[in-house]
């Protein structure tokens, strides 16, 4: 199964895009990419949504972790370009104002 | 349209993705959504393509199902078989998810908090609350063997346009 993220970083940011399908079978691997970034301590990290066709409740932990280790060590976070189904997961899970979706 | 799908999984995340679409075509076949863009040559069309709500909340909570019968029926182990029935028909379908592992306490589900901030954002125990309110109508009875029974019904103004 392909990774289904990637992540970029600048000086000043980093951009994790996520891709397909969010789920058991693929958030591990994304976990341990966040505990990567969130070990760099970012000032600024930017999750791109936009690609992202499917979540279940183990992508959406995975998520909630980066956010949670991002801004626990004073850094900024964005979470942009939900739609379709991952949008429906978040705002079901009262997530959307949280992240500002 | 009342006949049955039937298919029978082994009970490891692996093989996950063959029912999830089976699930998602079957919903398909209710809420009649079409394919994103079946002309378009860089979408591969055995994607999963769940915009239509309907389909969203059915393949969601079976998803859910899914990983709580792997994870915590299972325990994560080869060995047991999802049998996994569905009926879809004109206005709704019906998911019944059989297996011979663990018994799960639906009861001992811990509620979402109700004000959700950056503390208080949860990192587990989602799962059965987004199959819970995605769908109609969901039970559980333990077995063995257990047996989920998962109901979606599709809004009256959507079953004309879906039968159209």
């Amino acid at each position: 199964m392909p990774v289904p993220f990637d992540v970029q970083r600048t000086a000043d940011e980093t951009m994790l895009t996520i891709r397909g399908s969010l789920d058991i079978n693929s958030a591990p691997a994304l976990a341990e990419e966040i505990d990567k970034v969130v070990a760099t301590r970012p000032p600024a990290v930017v999750v791109d949504l936009s690609e992202l066709d499917l979540i279940d409740s183990s992508g959406v932990a995975a998520l909630v972790k980066l956010y949670k280790g991002v801004r626990s060590s004073g850094g900024a976070i964005t979470i942009a370009g939900a739609r379709d189904q991952p949008l429906a997961i978040f705002k079901l899970l009262r997530m959307d104002k949280v992240f500002n979706l | 349209m009342a006949a049955s799908i039937r298919i029978s999984v082994p009970g490891t995340l692996r093989y996950r993705p063959i029912a999830v679409r089976a699930v998602a075509e079957a919903a398909r076949l209710v809420s009649a959504s079409s394919p994103r863009d079946p002309k378009n040559p860089t979408i591969d069309p055995l994607a999963h393509d769940i915009r239509h709500p309907f389909d969203t909340a059915v393949v969601s909570a079976f998803m859910e199902i899914f990983n709580n019968i792997a994870i915590h029926a299972y325990q994560r182990k080869d060995g047991g078989m999802i049998e996994i029935e569905i009926t879809p028909s004109k206005d709704a379908i019906v998911i019944e998810v059989k297996d011979d592992g663990r018994p799960f306490d639906i009861d001992d589900v811990a509620p979402l908090p109700t004000e959700l901030d950056e503390e208080t954002l949860p990192e587990g125990g989602m799962g059965i609350h987004i199959a819970k309110t995605m769908l109609d109508e969901m039970t559980y009875a333990p077995g063995p063997p257990n047996l989920w029974r998962l109901c979606k019904r599709l809004p009256a103004t959507q079953v004309a346009v879906g039968r159209s």
